[in-house]
C-alpha cells in the first residue's frame, strides 16, 4: 500500500458528503476515485476510433459536430427550439462510466471503468498513444496536447541545481539529492586527501583556489568539496546524521590509513623538476618534511597572500616559500595524482574473477586427471620433464598442438597471448564439443561428472 | 614440434630455445625460476586449473597427488600476491586441513595451541564494515524496513542474532528518534557467543540512547545461536518484535550430516562394507564425502533443485519457535552463494567464484599493502574458506544458501515476504554509489534485495514477516 501511494501519486479527488444518506440536489456532487466508478453506472465501450473522433456530438439541426455534450447544448440554443424539443429525453440521466478499449489496460474491465469521457480520451492518448507533443525547451514528450502545454508553462521555470551540475524541478528531490551529493563530495575529498590537509583545506582555502591550467575533472573536484555543506531538512538530517555516523567511522578509520600512505608517499616526494611532475612523482627526497604542519602552512599562506595568482603547476613552481623550508612540496592536484600513481594499477593484473571466466571459456575441465596425472603418477621420473610439461599442458591437455602455440607465445607479452586465444579457445572448444556435450557451466565443471566415475571404479 | 618431450631432454631442439621454461632444467625442488617468467595472467589461470585438481584429488582421496598438487601451488600462491595468488593460498590452506583432518590425532596436536582473541575477531568484524559497504547496506535497510514497520508503536522490541557491531543500532537509535511520533520504549536483545562484546554493545548503545533521550534497554544473551532458547528471551505480549539477521542464520544449517543418511538404500551398506576394509584413518574420513559423492549422483534431484532443500531440524525448529513468537518484522541478510552442496567439488568451484569477486573487492577498495585487508582477508574470509571446504556435519557452520533457497525455506516456516519501501532502495542505493572506488550496485529479486559488485551478486537481503493463518 505504502508503495502504491509513493510511486503513483493518487489524486485526492474525493470530497466527502457529510450528509451520509441522502443526496439532496443541492449538495456538492459525490465524485468516485478515478478507475473505482459507482456500481450503479451505465458502462460505455467506446472503440479507439469513436474515442479519438473529435466531434461526438452532433447537432441534429445542423449536423454541426462538437467535442463536448456541453458545447453542443450551447449550440442548440441558438436554434430557437421549441420547448418540448429543447428538453432532453426526460429520463433520469445515468451516469455514465467509460472503459478504455486498450485490451492489456487496467481500465479495460468494467470495475475499473473511469468516469469521464474527456478522461478516458486523456488517458488513452497518455497511455497507449504516440507521443506527438514535444517540448522545444527539454527532450520531453506528450501524447496530449493539454499535458504539452501546461509542462511548457513550467519548463525551466523553475529550478534547483545542484553543485554537482544535476538539475530538479522538484523541491524535494533535489534537497535529497543534495544532501547525498555533498556526502559524496566529502567522502571522495576525505578518501584522497590526507587528514589534516583536507582539514587545513575546508578551513582555510576560500572557494576561488581552483585555477584553470588543471584539468577539468579536477578542477570540478575541488569545487564540489569546498562548497559550503547546509541543509536543513529534518528529514535528510536523520538519514545524514545515520550515514554520517558510517562515513565518519569509516572514512577516519580508513583516512588515517590512507592518511599514513599519503604522507608517506608526499615524503617521498623531493625536488621535482617542474617538467616532470606528473611524470614521476616519487622521487626520494633529500630533505624530508619538518612536520605536517607544513602542508597546513603550504596553503594557508600561500592562498592568503595570492588572492589572484594561479597555482600553476606547468612550467615553475611558484611555491617558493616551501622551497624554503627544503622540500618542494608540490601542489594538491599532484599529489592527488600521485596518489592515484603510487596505487598500483589494478587493470595490469586480471581480476580473479576474470580468471575464472577466461579458465571457463578455455574449457578446463578438472575431470582430466592427466594434467597433474603427468606429474602427480610419475613423479618418480625425470622432475625436468614435468615442470615442463606443467605449462606445456596448460591449455589442453589432450592436443599437444597447443603446447606449441602456447611455447611461442609465452616468449611474447602476455598481450599477445590474449591476441592468440580466440585461436587457442576455438581450438580448444572444438576439441570439448566432441566429448559428450557437458553443461558448459562457470568453471567447466560439467554437473554431471563431479567425480567421474572411472576414477571411483579406478579406486574401487 | 612437439613441445614436451618424453625422454627427458629438455634443452636440444632449437626451435625451443627461446621458450622459458625450457632453458631451466631444475629438479621439482626449485621449479621458480620457470614459474617466475609467467606473467600474472598465466599464473592465474595456472592457479585455477591446478586447484580444481588438486580438490578433486582431494575428494576422490589419492592423497599423493593432492599433495603434489599443494606442493606446486604453494610456488604460485601467496597471502600477499595478486587477488588469485592470495585466494589460492587461502583455498590450499583449506584443502590442507581438510586433507589433515583424516588423521585426528596429528590435526587435533597442530591445532591446539591456537589462541583464539575475541578482539580480533570484533576487529576484523569492524575493518570489513568499514571497507566494504556490504554490511552498512544491510544494516540501513534492515534499520529503515524496521523504522517502517514499527510507525505507530509505543514499545519496539529487537532481537539481533549477531550482535556484534553496535553501529547498526546506533544509526537504529538515531533514526528512531527523529520519529514525528516520538521515540518509542526500544528494547534490543543482542545474543553473541562472547561476554565481553555484548558488554561492549551495551556500554556504547545505552550511552548514545541517553544522549537522544530515548527509553532504551539491553538484554544480553550469552549463547550460540543453535542453543538459543527463544521462549526464555521474555517477548512480552503487546510489544512489536522485529528479528534481525546478519549473516548468522545460515550456520543453523549445520547438521551432522550422517544422520540424514541413516534410512539410506541398501546401497550404502554396500558401499560401506567397501570402505570398511581400508584401516587408514585417512579413507574413513574421505569415505563420508565419497558416500555423499555416490548418493548425490544416484539422487538426481539433489542440490540443483531449489524444492529440495536440506533437511535441517535445527534450522525448523528454530523458525518455528520464531513464527510462534508473532514477530512483526524479520530482516534476514545472507550471502547469495551456494556453498552447501554435498560435494566437495561443488563447494570449491562455487567458493572459488564467489570468494574471488569478494577478493577482487576489498582488492578495489584497499591497496595491497595495509595490514587491514590481509586481517580481513585471512581471518574472515580465510575461516570462512576453511570452515566451508575442510569442515563436515555439525563443524560446517558457513552453510550460505541462495536467496530462494531462503525463500522457500521461510515460506515453508509460514513467513510472507514484506517488500522494501521505495525510500529504502533510494538509500541504499546512495550509500553504494558514495562507497570507495565505485562498482556496486544491487538489483532487486523476488523483492528481495541483492547487493552485487560488479553485478555480481554478493549478498541479499530479505523482510518477512508471519502470515497469519
Amino acid at each position: 500500500m505504502l508503495e502504491n501511494m509513493a510511486e503513483e501519486a493518487l489524486p485526492n479527488g474525493f470530497v466527502e458528503n457529510p450528509i451520509a444518506g441522502s443526496n439532496p440536489p443541492a449538495s456538492k456532487k459525490k465524485r468516485n476515485q478515478p478507475g473505482n466508478p459507482d456500481p450503479e453506472a451505465e458502462v460505455i465501450a467506446l472503440s479507439p476510433k469513436t474515442l479519438m473522433a473529435t466531434n461526438r456530438f452532433l447537432c441534429e439541426i445542423c449536423g454541426k459536430g462538437f467535442q463536448r455534450d456541453q458545447n453542443l447544448q450551447l449550440h442548440r440554443r441558438g436554434h430557437n427550439l421549441p420547448w418540448k424539443l429543447k428538453q432532453r429525453t426526460s429520463k433520469e440521466i445515468r451516469k455514465r462510466v467509460y472503459v478504455c478499449p486498450e485490451k492489456s489496460c487496467v481500465h479495460h474491465h468494467a470495475s475499473r471503468a473511469l468516469g469521464d469521457l474527456t478522461g478516458i480520451k486523456k488517458h488513452f492518448c497518455r497511455k497507449h498513444g504516440e507521443k506527438k507533443w514535444k517540448c522545444e525547451k527539454c527532450a520531453k514528450r506528450y501524447a496530449v496536447q493539454s499535458d504539452w502545454k501546461a509542462h511548457s508553462k513550467t519548463c525551466g521555470t523553475r529550478e534547483y541545481k545542484c553543485d554537482c551540475g544535476t538539475i530538479f524541478s522538484r523541491r524535494d528531490s533535489f534537497i535529497t539529492h543534495r544532501a547525498f551529493c555533498d556526502a559524496l563530495a566529502e567522502e571522495t575529498a576525505r578518501l584522497n586527501a590526507a587528514s589534516n590537509m583536507s582539514n587545513a583545506v575546508a578551513n582555510n582555502i576560500n572557494y576561488h583556489f581552483m585555477p584553470t591550467p588543471l584539468g577539468p575533472s579536477m578542477a570540478q573536484h575541488f569545487s564540489s568539496i569546498f562548497k559550503p555543506i547546509s541543509s536543513n531538512e529534518e528529514a535528510i538530517n536523520q538519514t545524514t546524521r545515520g550515514l554520517s555516523l558510517w562515513m565518519g567511522q569509516g572514512s577516519s578509520q580508513g583516512q588515517e590509513s590512507i592518511g599514513n600512505n599519503n604522507l608517506h608517499g608526499i615524503h617521498q616526494l623531493g625536488s621535482v623538476s617542474s617538467g616532470t611532475i606528473f611524470g614521476d612523482p616519487l622521487v626520494s627526497c633529500s630533505n624530508p618534511p619538518p612536520s605536517d604542519y607544513q602542508l597546513n602552512w603550504v596553503f594557508g599562506t600561500k592562498l592568503s597572500s595570492s588572492n589572484a595568482e594561479e597555482l600553476t603547476v606547468s612550467n615553475s613552481l611558484p611555491l617558493t616559500d616551501v622551497k624554503e623550508a627544503g622540500t618542494q612540496l608540490l601542489s594538491v592536484p599532484s599529489l592527488y595524482s600521485t596518489q592515484h600513481q603510487s596505487h598500483q594499477t589494478p587493470s595490469a593484473n586480471m581480476s580473479a574473477t576474470a580468471l575464472l571466466q577466461k579458465a571457463a571459456q578455455i574449457g578446463v575441465t578438472t575431470t582430466d586427471p592427466s594434467f597433474l596425472g603427468s606429474f602427480g603418477l610419475k613423479c618418480s621420473d625425470s622432475q625436468v620433464r614435468d615442470g615442463n610439461k606443467l605449462c606445456g599442458v596448460l591449455y589442453g591437455t589432450s592436443n599437444p598442438i597447443l603446447s606449441t602455440n602456447i611455447g611461442n607465445d609465452v616468449e611474447n607479452s602476455a598481450g599477445d597471448l590474449l591476441q592468440v586465444h580466440p585461436a587457442k579457445r576455438r581450438h580448444t572448444m572444438n576439441e570439448e564439443s566432441g566429448g559428450g556435450g557437458q553443461t558448459r557451466d562457470f568453471l567447466g565443471v560439467g554437473v554431471q561428472t563431479i567425480c567421474h566415475p572411472s576414477s571411483i571404479n579406478g579406486w574401487i | 614440434m612437439a613441445a614436451v618431450q618424453e625422454d627427458g631432454s629438455s634443452v636440444t631442439s632449437s626451435s625451443h630455445e627461446s621458450s622459458p621454461w625450457m632453458r631451466r632444467s631444475p629438479g621439482l625442488g626449485s621449479p621458480s625460476p620457470w614459474i617466475r617468467e609467467l606473467g600474472s595472467e598465466e599464473r592465474g589461470l595456472c592457479l585455477i586449473r591446478l586447484l580444481q585438481e588438486c580438490a578433486v584429488h582431494v575428494g576422490t582421496g589419492s592423497m599423493e597427488n593432492a599433495n603434489l598438487g599443494l606442493e606446486h601451488i604453494s610456488h604460485l600462491a601467496s597471502p600477499d600476491g595478486d587477488t588469485m595468488q592470495r585466494i589460492a593460498a587461502y583455498f590450499t590452506q583449506a584443502l590442507a586441513d581438510r586433507m589433515l583432518k583424516g588423521w585426528p590425532g596429528l590435526h587435533k596436536a597442530l591445532n591446539s595451541t591456537k589462541l583464539s582473541s575475541v578482539s580480533e575477531e570484533v576487529l576484523v568484524q569492524k575493518l570489513f564494515f568499514e571497507f566494504c559497504p556490504f554490511l552498512k547496506v544491510a544494516y540501513l535497510i534492515t534499520n529503515q524496513a524496521i523504522i517502517e514497520a514499527m510507525e505507530g508503536e509505543k514499545v519496539v522490541h529487537i532481537i539481533d542474532l549477531y550482535s556484534i557491531e553496535p553501529a547498526q543500532w546506533i544509526n537504529l537509535l538515531q533514526m528512531i528518534s527523529a520519529r514525528p511520533e516520538g521515540p518509542p520504549h526500544l528494547k534490543i536483545t543482542g545474543i553473541h557467543e562472547q561476554k565481553g562484546v555484548l558488554e561492549q554493545m551495551a556500554l556504547q548503545l545505552v550511552e548514545e540512547a541517553d544522549r537522544l533521550d530515548i527509553p532504551f534497554q539491553f538484554n544480553p544473551i550469552v549463547c550460540k545461536l543453535e542453543n538459543l532458547d527463544l521462549e526464555s528471551l521474555g517477548v512480552k505480549t503487546g510489544e512489536a518484535l522485529a528479528v534481525s539477521s546478519i549473516l548468522k542464520l545460515h550456520s543453523l544449517l549445520a547438521t551432522d550430516d550422517d544422520m540424514l543418511r541413516r534410512d539410506s538404500p541398501v546401497a550404502l551398506k554396500n558401499l560401506q562394507k567397501v570402505f570398511h576394509n581400508r584401516q587408514r584413518p585417512l579413507r574413513e574420513f574421505l569415505d563420508k564425502d565419497l558416500i555423499n559423492l555416490y548418493l548425490a549422483s544416484l539422487d538426481s534431484t539433489s542440490t540443483s533443485s531449489p524444492l529440495s532443500l536440506c533437511a535441517s531440524p535445527k534450522m525448523e525448529s528454530f523458525l518455528s519457535s520464531l513464527w510462534s513468537l508473532s514477530p512483526k518484522l524479520m530482516v534476514i541478510t545472507e550471502q547469495e552463494a551456494d556453498h552447501n552442496g554435498f560435494t566437495l567439488m561443488e563447494r570449491v568451484k562455487k567458493a572459488l567464484n564467489f570468494y574471488a569477486a569478494l577478493f577482487d573487492c576489498l582488492d578495489s577498495a584497499v591497496s595491497r599493502a595495509p595490514i587491514e585487508r590481509h586481517k580481513i582477508e585471512k581471518m574472515l574470509f580465510g575461516e570462512e574458506i576453511k570452515n566451508i571446504i575442510a569442515c563436515e556435519g555439525a563443524e560446517r557452520k558457513d552453510r550460505h544458501e541462495k536467496l530462494e533457497k531462503w525463500i522457500s525455506r521461510l515460506e515453508l516456516a509460514g513467513f510472507g515476504r514484506v517488500p522494501f519501501s521505495y525510500y529504502s532502495r533510494l538509500q541504499a542505493g546512495r550509500l553504494l554509489q558514495i562507497s570507495n572506488y565505485g562498482g556496486y550496485n544491487f538489483k532487486e529479486e523476488n523483492g528481495c534485495f541483492v547487493i552485487c559488485w560488479k553485478s555480481i551478486p554478493l549478498f541479499s537481503v530479505s523482510a518477512w514477516r508471519r502470515w497469519s493463518n
